[in-house]
């Protein structure tokens, strides 16, 4: 019995050990906690290359928990009936983003955080959230979506609000919370109906069984409102703001991985949950209409920002209505199946990695800011660049790819989803590089107000483990610019199919046994 | 005889719980407007496993041959209460933070992150 | 070493060559340019709209790109107006959003 065909439920059940164990460790010593922090940190990243080296190079990857084998999804009546694990191209992707952004966040909060305001709980509460999230895209079955989605909300929002001692921190918390809960229970509502009608939990085995039936509306509507709320979709947005201005630098960027999370739940019950029901183009048209209104909207929010973390949060989410808008138009086209509808899949999906390595990247230069001035409020800084000279040509690198400058990677994806959406509707073009236009500027007047310029204060420079891990992301950011195609052809093209052909791969691999 | 009535109760509820969230401006009014959504969707749950004329789903209790109500409802409902708790344990605890260094709990005076 | 999209393609290391050509045209125009100048006279100094500023003027990072973002203050203000951080008006957005789709979704 390798440990080769376990993979799947190690990469979730390893940190959530490593997060439940940590505090235990914390109080013999802290030397403890950090080497049980790293020995888990690199074992759940190892877990999770390897699964995506078995994805994208032997398919879909199966494991039922609590049968005699893994691969034993159906029993004799010929229905799933035990919580089945399901890893395709786009899981495995989601997992490969996912591990990074851990990765950059662990190395990152080693010097971030200090002792006395709650490095171990920080810590417990990062590795929480990493498990949360694996758990969120490794997972074929609705209801252990919605336990692990719940699981995020908690964690996230409480690495927004743990700094209790600032006044800011537990009102964004609050919010979140609130506004997390109830999408929460948006998407339960919706699992409770499905369960009704067809008595399953098992994403294929409904997949197969959906027809258009009204409660089938209704749970579609219910599961999109609860998810495009998660995933920051304008009107629904106004928590992300807060939420990522608030939270530590570290805490920020796994934020942002977990919204790109909820947004595979929302890709995964659009293409293949409602593959075989969505007749018409409308919920097409719909998601597309409300990524163009995101990135407008969020874009023009971010040019009045004064505060640097609300700044690179407005951006982040207008990045959202990118990827939506590649989601969307490939969704509006799949009934015809035209080849741009696969570059909208592509260079939506590909900008979700692009996103996590460029915000990323913003969000702890940022932190670097906040920790040596004690400030992010742009009206109050100024030539930064003189002392922070990696930190500056970090956000600087950050703040094109974002903006979609070439070479970088942000144009590759953004490319792609320019030439597809112009396809379906050239308006949506021309207001997708409006909203680049506008983040341009406002990142060069960012960049500009507070790292160029006269010296107005001495500070210290980053430490070297900070400066590592923005160099790991901008690494990323540079080699997916260099050679997009690459990337595109052996990791975004495999999760782009899995997508927009590979509903009926699913079902077989699931039901099929 | 009962037809439809106890999904109807639960999205009253729900409904109920909704316009609390909309119209409430305090943040503990806020905290049971979530509760009382929860506790819908809970009564949902359990609602959708009920067989007509079915026993309690325990095997060594009910007599041979009798239906039983489904347990995996009522398993959800287990795993939802839990999850419930959670969630507004946090935003309770949040809560009492704001009001320390606020004094209100007013979500209209507690505003300072808007825009 | 290329992204092939339906319509064309994308080769970053084909537009860094090209880069590089223009920054040596660039370059090349620097050097055949004049280098004399005097230090430490007016030659020197930052032109901040013809006044007379000390050693060390800060502009600070709300008033740069200020036309730009005056000519954006219409819709900006607009938009600005819906952000009011009141956890009610987020509830109602929540609400409009999935009306919206719950429409869209039973309507079609």
């Amino acid at each position: 019995m390798t440990i080769g065909i376990h993979v799947p439920i190690l990469a979730i059940a390893v940190p959530l050990l490593g997060a439940f164990a940590l505090p235990i460790f914390a109080k013999v010593h802290r030397n403890l906690r950090d080497l049980w922090a790293i020995l888990v940190a690199a074992f759940t990243c190892a877990m999770v290359v390897a699964l995506a080296v078995q994805v994208f190079t032997s398919g879909i990857q199966l494991y039922t928990l609590g049968a005699a084998s893994p691969t034993a999804t159906v029993v004799q009546g010929g229905f799933p009936i035990r919580i089945v694990l399901v890893v395709d191209g786009m899981s495995a992707f989601m997992g490969l983003i996912t591990a990074l952004v851990g990765l950059a966040s662990l190395m990152y909060a080693f010097q971030f955080l200090k002792e006395e305001q709650g490095k171990t709980l920080a810590m417990t509460l990062f590795f929480l959230l990493w498990a949360g999230m694996l758990g969120m895209e490794s997972t074929g079955d609705m209801f252990n979506f919605f336990v692990f989605l719940e699981v995020t909300s908690i964690a996230a929002c409480a690495l927004v609000g743990y700094r209790t001692w600032e006044s800011r921190p537990p009102e964004a918390a609050f919010k979140t919370m609130a506004m997390y809960t109830v999408g929460g229970l948006l998407v339960l509502l919706a699992v409770g109906i499905l369960y009704g009608e067809y008595g399953a939990l098992n994403i294929a085995y409904l997949s197969s069984q959906i027809s258009g039936t009204p409660l089938d509306k209704v749970a579609l509507g219910l599961l999109l409102g609860g998810l495009l709320m998660k995933a920051g979709t304008v009107p629904a947005h106004m928590w992300a703001p807060d939420a990522y201005g608030e939270a530590p630098a570290q805490a920020a960027i796994v934020l942002v991985a977990n919204t790109q999370a909820s947004l595979y739940g929302l890709f995964r019950v659009l293409f293949t949950l409602y593959g075989g029901a969505l007749s018409t183009p409308a919920v097409g048209w719909l998601v597309t209409a409300l990524g163009t209104l995101t990135l407008l909207v969020a874009a023009l929010m971010a040019v009045i920002q004064t505060d640097l973390g609300g700044l690179i949060a407005y951006g982040a989410v207008s990045q959202i209505g990118y990827m939506l808008l590649g989601g969307g138009v490939g969704l509006t086209v799949i009934s015809s199946r035209p080849d741009f509808g696969l570059v909208a899949m592509k260079g939506g999906i590909f900008h979700m990695m692009n996103d996590a390595a460029t915000v990323g990247l913003l969000f702890l230069a940022a932190g670097v800011v906040k920790r040596a001035c004690g400030t992010k409020d742009l009206r109050a800084l100024g030539g930064l660049g003189h002392d922070l000279k990696w930190t500056s040509g970090f956000f600087f690198l950050g703040a094109l790819a974002l903006a979609g400058i070439p070479p970088l990677n942000g144009f590759a994806s953004k490319f792609l989803i320019y030439e597809s959406s112009f396809r379906l509707s050239p308006i949506l073009t021309a207001i997708a590089v409006l909203g680049s236009i506008l983040l341009l500027a406002v990142f060069v007047r960012a960049f500009q107000g507070a790292f160029l310029g006269p010296r107005l204060r001495t500070v210290q420079p980053a430490p070297l483990g900070m400066l590592i891990a923005m160099g790991v992301l901008a690494a990323i950011i540079l080699a997916f610019g260099l050679v997009p195609d690459f990337f595109v052809r052996h990791m975004v093209t495999p999760a782009a199919e899995a997508l927009w052909r590979g509903r009926d791969l699913y079902l077989a691999a699931v039901l099929g046994d | 005889m009962i037809g439809n009535f106890p999904f109807a109760v639960c999205m009253i509820l729900i409904a109920l719980g909704l316009w609390t969230l909309l119209t409430r401006r305090n943040l503990i009014k806020l905290a049971i407007g979530i509760t009382l959504i929860e506790s819908g969707v809970n009564l949902f749950l359990v609602t959708l496993g009920y067989v007509r004329g079915g026993v309690a789903p325990i095997y060594t209790y009910a007599p041979p041959g009798a239906r039983m109500v489904l347990p995996t409802p009522q398993a959800l409902t287990l795993t939802s209460i839990v999850i419930g708790l959670a969630t507004t344990a946090l935003m309770l605890a949040f809560a009492v933070v704001i009001y320390r260094h606020r004094g209100t709990l007013d979500a209209g005076k507690i505003r300072e992150l808007r825009g | 070493m290329r992204l092939v999209t339906g319509q064309g393609f994308w080769s970053p290391l084909v537009w860094l060559a090209l880069a590089a050509g223009v920054a040596l045209l660039a370059w090349a125009f620097w050097f055949r340019g004049r280098r004399t100048y005097k230090a430490g006279t007016d030659q020197d100094m930052p032109f901040l709209s013809g006044e007379q500023v000390p050693e060390g003027a800060h502009v600070g990072g709300q008033h740069l790109y200020w036309g730009f973002v005056e000519g954006l203050r219409p819709f900006v203000d607009r938009v600005q107006a819906f952000h009011t951080g009141f956890l009610g008006d987020y509830m109602t957005w929540l609400v409009v959003l999935l009306a919206v789709a719950l429409l869209v979704v039973m309507l079609t």
